[in-house]
């Protein structure tokens, strides 16, 4: 191990209370827009699974995290500071747009909360995409680096209070505006959300084979 | 419909049965161990509760010879037969479908398991199997296709249930389309204990200090990490699914309270961590289940849980943890995908030790690349974790590949396979090319499984008992003869062929 580069933190931009951003440097880490790494502190115990938030194209490499109480590695991870080691592996998953020609397409992107990664991904690394992002949160603050998404594409549906785009979760807007059947759809969140999200699709028309999944855990 | 949910007996010339429901691998076992196949179990129990005739048929478990379960399928006569395939035994399978097939010509043969799944067109052309399932999630899949069946004459030509290769005549097979990947395991019912007679499953396994003991319905189905190239749960058409931590809760007390079960072991290829993990091992305090003599166990990983979570564990009654150590080297650990480094392994143990669970390292050796140095660095360093008391028991398996894993991708595609005869994956002998001689690997193997005389483990089991921790004397004077006897099964499996 001794012979692979040391991942040094360069930031940890804040974006809530409980959410952050924190910036690595890439080194030669090569990875396609999606996929996702193992990341811990230096000489940790335990590690975890982060979707790349930041483009292939970026110098550095960033991850959209949230430290809530009892999640060790992330809480350790928001308290790290510029120049602090960590630990990366990977990377894995087969959540990202694999065939050139399928870019033409049209993209439906699914998430809640953080589960917004691997889409930010996609939209930095892929700027002539055709999607529609919808984004399921508890609170307005929650939608992490608006300005990153074409306005007119993304969706915020907050369920905690007024102020997005759409009052309620993504399941309710999705019912109220049902996705197009010929839409690639990806879906990335917590296990119960894809799973009904999923249902939603299909009966929308929405073919099994236009469904890609990532769950968190 | 009359549904047989059928594991055969499949003998090999050695005398010994094959453990087909065993997750992830199949390996041949002189010594009885019976494992409950949970996700098949599920699938018997809904579809006994929505009306279909079940028949529960385990012939291993039964301890039925083959002819005895044969004929017994066939004084049934099923509408529907059920098997589940993986790589060792495809031949059989094959054979054993043609023969149903002449006897029973109307009885349909659905083939699950990840084998199949995985190269359904082979199957569909190498026997007359009229379904597939490409899904892993067979409970869910045959809960809607058994019913389905039933009720079109029509069905080859209309179903369209995701996940599924059907055969619609002599020549022609269609393929239904991506299977649902994240299910809500919530929907799915407890395995019915009855149904499935879970006693025969309750005594040998050797994953079990307290008997009666079962497995639980799995909280993950397949694998929250589920990136080691080796294993089945990886893939791009694999992910995990999960149930609730309250219903969970539910069934071990029912298991407890019901049933009189003293070891409860979650197979989930990755059991729970973080929240989940507290919110169970709290769950299990608040209903007072921890002073109920049953131990809780599970599989876990490296890297995965937190101090915090392992001491309520601990505090919960949980007692054996089930870890993959597959190698002692860093090299290898990445290039199987596993996420962890050696120092997290040694970290993680001792946090496990410190609060009195008993970790059991799965270990592997024989792959492809693996040098004399790395294969003595993992042999040296299981001998040490267990000498120091870091882990209590422990199992050592050749690493084969199976059921197109990206391993076993990855075999081919290097040309480092000696056999294409399936009947030669069962992990009884190393199959692929390798640096040093085979012999080396075998040696590995008794060197680790020596462990368990050595003066040096034996005297650290004795000074374990200075804590105080019933489990410790247990585990010496009640579970140390048995696992002795394993001890021998699994050297003598494991190194006694392959080597002419």
């Amino acid at each position: 191990m001794s012979d692979k580069p040391r991942h040094l933190v360069q930031s940890v931009r804040k974006l809530t209370a409980t959410t952050f951003v924190i910036r690595i440097d890439r080194h030669a880490f090569r990875a396609l827009a999606g996929q996702h790494v193992t990341l811990g502190p230096h000489q940790f115990a335990i590690n975890r699974e982060f979707s790349i938030y930041s483009s292939p194209g970026d110098p550095y490499l960033e991850f959209l995290i949230i430290a809530r109480p009892g999640s060790e590695t992330a809480c350790a991870l928001h308290q790290a500071k510029p120049g602090d080691e960590v630990d990366l592996a990977g990377p894995y998953g087969e959540f990202f747009i694999a065939d050139p020609g399928v870019r033409a397409r049209r993209y439906l992107f699914v998430a809640t909360g953080v589960g917004i990664a691997p889409f930010h991904c996609f939209v930095r690394h892929f700027p002539e995409l055709d999607y529609r992002l919808i984004h399921g949160v508890s609170r307005v603050e929650d939608r992490y680096d608006l300005a990153d998404y074409a306005r007119e594409r993304y969706v915020a549906c907050v369920s905690r209070e007024e102020g997005g785009d759409f009052r309620g979760r993504v399941t309710d807007y999705l019912r109220e505006h049902p996705a197009e059947s010929d839409r690639l759809c990806y879906i990335c969140g917590h296990s119960a959300m894809v799973a009904n999200v999923y249902d939603l699709l299909r009966d929308q028309g929405v073919p099994s084979d236009n469904l890609l999944t990532e769950t968190f855990f | 419909m009359k549904v047989a949910i059928s594991y055969p007996p499949i003998l090999n010339d050695r005398g010994q049965v094959a453990m087909v429901s065993q997750n992830r691998n199949v390996q041949y076992f002189k010594i009885p161990t019976y494992l409950l196949p949970v996700v098949h179990a599920q699938a018997a129990t809904w579809l006994r509760d929505i009306g279909c005739e079940v028949r529960w048929d385990d012939g291993n478990a039964q301890q039925k010879s083959f002819d005895t379960w044969y004929a017994g399928l066939l004084s049934w006569r099923p509408d529907v037969v059920v098997f589940e395939s993986t790589t060792p035994v495809m031949k059989f399978y094959w054979a054993l479908v043609k023969r149903i097939k002449g006897d029973l010509p109307k009885t349909l043969v659905v083939m699950t398991g990840y084998h199949s799944m995985r190269k359904p067109g082979e199957t569909m052309r190498a026997c007359a199997a009229d379904i597939i399932l490409q899904s892993n999630h067979v409970d869910f899949v045959l809960k809607k296709l058994i019913p389905y069946i039933a009720e079109h004459e029509d069905w080859r030509e209309t179903c369209e249930i995701e996940g599924l290769f059907i055969r619609v005549d002599e020549s022609k097979v269609r393929q239904t389309g991506t299977f649902k990947r994240v299910e809500d395991l919530n929907l799915s019912p407890d395995v019915d204990r009855d149904l499935v007679e879970w006693k025969r499953y309750a005594y040998e396994n050797g994953n079990y200090l307290r008997t009666p003991g079962t497995y639980a319905t799995s909280v993950i189905r397949d694998c929250t990490f589920g990136k080691c190239t080796f294993c089945r749960y990886n893939g791009p058409d694999l992910t995990f699914s999960i149930r609730s931590v309250e219903k969970s809760l539910d069934e071990c007390q029912r298991l407890i309270e019901d049933y009189g079960v003293r070891e409860i072991f979650d197979d989930s290829g990755v059991w729970y961590r973080g929240e989940q993990a507290r919110a169970f091992a709290r769950g299990i305090i608040d209903r007072g289940l921890h002073k109920r003599g049953c131990y809780f166990g599970f599989n876990t990983r490296f890297a995965y849980l937190d101090e915090e979570t392992i001491a309520l564990l601990a505090k919960a009654n949980f007692r054996f943890v089930l870890v993959g150590l597959e190698a002692a080297d860093a090299e290898t650990l990445t290039r199987l995908n596993k996420g962890y480094l050696p120092h997290q392994a040694r970290q993680n143990l001792e946090i496990f030790t410190r609060y009195g669970l008993h970790p059991h390292l799965t270990i592997m050796v024989g792959y492809y690349w693996q040098t004399a140095e790395q294969l003595g660095a993992t042999v040296s360093t299981v001998r040490e974790l267990m000498f120091k008391g870091l882990a209590r028991t422990l199992q050592v398996t050749i690493c084969t590949p199976l059921d197109f894993t990206p391993y076993h991708k990855e075999c081919v595609a290097n040309g480092r396979l000696l056999t294409e005869d399936y009947n030669d994956f069962d992990m009884s002998k190393l199959i692929v090319k390798t640096p040093i001689p085979h012999e080396a690997y075998y040696q590995a193997i008794r060197d680790i499984y020596g462990v368990a005389t050595d003066p040096r483990f034996i005297a650290r089991q004795i000074r374990f008992l200075a804590s105080g921790r019933g489990r410790d004397w247990e585990f010496l004077f009640r579970y140390g003869w048995r696992a002795l006897r394993r001890v021998r099964n699994h050297v003598y499996n494991l190194t006694s062929q392959g080597r002419d």
